[in-house]
């Protein structure tokens, strides 16, 4: 099973980097630095909220309120930043929504035990809504001009290389570190593996879990601060979109088990690169909405149903040959 | 009388490790046959073997003179062979009548004609359920008739109970004697598993006794009595060789660490007290149902006691109630789970992580670094006192076997130096060499002055480790003795009702 395992990293990064490669050579449009530009600002986006995703997922979890988070706290934001308020204290205001969120989340998820999909799917509701009902009231917010820090995270350079893919980049390592290299950590691949011999073992179980969504809301904030920056506002239609899926796909065929305790941040380095690639040469191909979101749900599909086929996500299966003496 | 079914040498092993061996065992029409035997015995496998559930691995299934296989629990019940479980099969949110019939419906069903129905039939068997009402409001009782009329539905000519009685209350037992009394009449054949001496004396035509996974004895049981039965379920041949017979002078009570004083949960820990001193192991032995397993886990924060009248659990003289396992592990007690798989280890993690997880789970910070090297430090310290054998030190505990996945688990939980230890069937599933250096081992860990309190269904275990031995029936310590004026009978009239 280990075998099986990390050939599947290796088989998305082949499949990544034929499909550039095929893409490259096809495609005419594909190999410019303007296109090259927008994919890689896609791509750092979906990959920030592939890592808040990540992590929730190896905690045998999973978030689907990412989305909403980030549309509505940075719509918020840019709101508040247009009717005067200086953007840093509304930036400071944004965060503590995200937090709220992911506290509120959590705490329903661990104290309450609702399923977490269920949860984090209500909860994304409750905030789109109460968001445009109380928050702000137009769908589409601009940036507000003359920060220059926030000028330079959309449209600067570092090394060369686009501020938002560095943005990804630098928390990609952030999380990877705090994985790898943390208690913390450490706790979220045992809680995710084995909750209850978590518990056994004396891990504190249930603020764990509230951690995890507590991250992933402030980590869905810091995805929205780049997009912001990236595209220069913040649209509601963000959250009508796929995107959630997108982020689904990303954690999923990079090769984060849905089964919990299985996966690294290198997975969700994998899985961007592909759906970045997937995405733009669908969209230079020109192929319809429609039918890119029917090959986006196809591969999902695909995917889950793989992952689960490798990392059964239920032991009865292996007991039932054991059986009780 | 010509036996309705016969089991001519039927075995069946799980992986290996035999579950029933060698079985010879006739059921004969219209009588009430009683399985008695030790937990692990193979009686709940024999059982299932005979439903259906399992295939023997070899022998043969003799069903009205001709050699049968069963499928599937479904094919039996089309030979006539039906069993109802400990746990009910029946649908919660479906009507008595609508269970009985259930796998049986046509395309267009009258609901009222099926409870009319249902009734005459119910009638007819002289059990007194409503039809129309949902089964989840129904008590165990009347579960167990709604189970029982379906099986005769079905034109069941043998039905099969595993501890039918266990979740009953006196009356109802005595409703379900009677039952299968009537169900004798008309000529059907009942076999049931039974923990309890005198319903077995008391109901059967005849017993059958089963010990390590043989049968060692059959008979009327007007040729029972209480004393030859508990020979037959003890009397071992293989203790002799595994645990040696020497009495060893039981080591001297420490300090009392823990003292648990008419605690209670539900209907599964009933008003119990108990003491468990430093320096020593204490044996706790008991049968299916005696609570063993959830009174310890109520004194390491796995399960909460009752609220009210719950009773006290003091800790090195300190009455302590804990929520979650966390601050019981931080206070030194800590319990070693009797499965593994489900509660015991992290399986796709490494030996190592596994153990270090055990050391971290003790300290607050969660900014603490931790790197690979000092897991393995750790790992390889613990592992090498222990003596795991792995393949590589970065194997993953899922591919170990059982002996070293459960010192995995021992190491795991040692590392967090606790003062008092619960072993929940530290042997259970490991293999006979293993199974030795665990008793070594334990030893050690009393010697070294810690309280170690080991929970096990094997008496020869028990006998060879325990300085004290705490017998439980039902839900509470019913007896309490020393090492040197225990024997293997004693304990076990003990722990029967």
């Amino acid at each position: 099973m280990a075998k099986a395992r990390l050939s599947q990293e290796g088989v998305v990064f082949a499949l990544a980097v034929a499909l550039f490669v095929v893409f490259a050579a096809t495609l005419n449009n594909f190999l410019t630095a303007g296109n090259l530009i927008a994919l890689v600002r896609s791509v750092s986006i979906l990959g920030i909220l592939g890592l808040g995703m990540g992590l929730v997922v190896i905690g045998r979890g999973i978030d689907l309120a990412m989305v909403a988070t980030m549309v509505v706290s940075l719509s918020w934001v840019l709101s508040m930043a247009q009717a005067g308020m200086p953007f840093d204290t509304a930036l400071v205001y944004g965060a503590l929504l995200a937090l709220a969120i992911g506290l509120a989340s959590g705490i329903l998820i661990a104290y309450a035990d609702i399923p977490a999909i269920f949860t984090t799917l209500a909860m994304g509701l409750v905030m789109y809504g109460s968001g445009r009902a109380f928050l702000f009231q137009i769908d589409v917010q601009n940036s507000p001009g003359g920060v220059d820090w926030f000028d330079f995270l959309g449209r600067g350079a570092f090394l060369g290389l686009p501020m938002p893919i560095v943005a990804f980049a630098v928390l990609a390592a952030l999380v990877a570190l705090v994985l790898m290299r943390t208690r913390f950590g450490r706790f979220v691949y045992a809680a995710g593996d084995n909750a209850l011999a978590a518990r056994i073992t004396g891990l504190p179980l249930r603020p764990l879990i509230v951690a995890q969504y507590v991250i992933s809301a402030l980590i869905a904030f810091l995805a929205g601060v780049v997009m912001a920056a990236a595209v220069s506002g913040m649209s509601t239609r963000v959250y009508n979109s796929t995107m959630i899926y997108d982020v689904l796909l990303v954690v999923v065929l990079g090769g984060i088990s849905l089964s919990g305790g299985r996966g690294s941040v290198r997975n969700v380095l994998v899985g961007t690169l592909l759906v970045g690639v997937l995405l733009n040469g669908m969209t230079i191909l020109d192929i319809t909405y429609t039918t890119q979101n029917l090959i986006k749900s196809l591969i999902l599909l695909l995917a889950i149903t793989v992952d689960s086929f490798i990392n059964p996500r239920d032991e009865q299966t292996s007991q039932q040959s054991q059986g009780d003496i | 009388m010509n036996p309705l079914v016969q089991l001519r040498g039927v075995s069946k092993d799980f992986r290996g490790v035999l579950a029933i061996s060698d079985v010879n065992l006739d059921v004969r029409p219209g009588e009430i046959h009683a399985i008695l035997g030790e937990n692990g015995a193979g009686k709940s496998t024999l059982m299932k073997v005979l439903a259906g559930v399992y295939q023997p691995s070899s022998g043969e299934m003799v069903l009205d003179g001709k050699p049968t296989v069963f499928n599937s629990p479904s094919d039996a019940l089309a030979h006539g062979v039906a069993m109802v479980f400990q746990e009910t099969n029946l649908v919660p949110a479906m009507s008595v009548a609508q269970n009985i019939y259930l796998g049986d419906e046509k395309l267009f069903n009258r609901l009222r004609g099926l409870n009319i129905q249902a009734q005459r039939y119910l009638l007819s068997l002289n059990f007194y359920v409503d039809p129309t009402s949902q089964v989840s409001t129904l008590g165990a009782g009347k579960k167990q008739m709604v189970e029982i009329a379906r099986a005769v539905h079905h034109h069941a000519r043998l039905i099969i109970f595993d501890e039918p009685t266990a979740t009953l209350t006196p009356e109802e037992k005595f409703h379900f004697f009677n039952l299968a009394r009537r169900l004798k009449e008309q000529g059907i054949a009942i076999i049931f598993i039974s923990h309890a001496l005198e319903e077995a004396l008391y109901l059967s035509d005849r017993i059958t006794v089963m010990r390590d996974a043989k049968v060692v004895a059959t008979d009327d049981t007007r040729n029972f009595d209480r004393d030859r039965i508990v020979q037959a379920m003890v009397g071992r041949s293989l203790s002799g060789e595994l645990y040696a017979g020497d009495k060893r002078k039981a080591r001297p009570m420490g300090k009392k660490i823990l003292s648990v004083e008419n605690l209670s949960m539900g209907n599964t820990v009933r008003n119990t007290s108990f003491s468990v001193f430093a320096g020593q192991v204490t044996g706790m032995f008991g049968l299916v149902g005696a609570g063993r397993t959830e009174t310890m886990k109520i004194v390491a924060g796995v399960l909460k006691r009752d609220y009210f009248h719950g009773g006290t659990v003091r800790f090195e003289d300190r009455p302590v109630r804990y929520r979650t396992p966390r601050p019981a592990v931080r206070d030194g007690i800590v319990y070693v789970t009797e499965d593994r798989k489900i509660e015991g280890f992290f399986e796709t993690m490494t030996i190592a992580s596994n153990v270090q997880l055990g050391a971290l789970a003790t300290g607050a910070n969660p900014l603490t670094v931790v790197t690979p090297r000092n897991a393995r430090e750790l790992a390889t310290a613990w592992t090498k006192r222990l003596g795991v054998k792995a393949i590589d030190a970065d194997a993953r505990v899922i591919e170990l076997s059982g002996g070293n996945q459960q010192k995995v688990v021992l190491s795991k939980a040692l590392i967090q130096k606790p003062k008092l230890v619960v072993l929940d069937e530290p042997t259970r599933g490991v293999d006979v060499g293993t199974i030795v250096e665990i008793h070594n081992f334990i030893n050690e860990l009393a010697d070294s002055g810690m309280a170690v309190v080991v929970i096990s269904s094997y008496l020869p275990e028990i006998l060879a480790l325990s300085d004290r031995i705490l017998v439980a029936r039902q839900g509470r310590v019913v007896e309490e003795m020393d090492i040197a004026e225990a024997t293997e009978s004693r304990i076990m009239y003990a722990a029967v009702h």
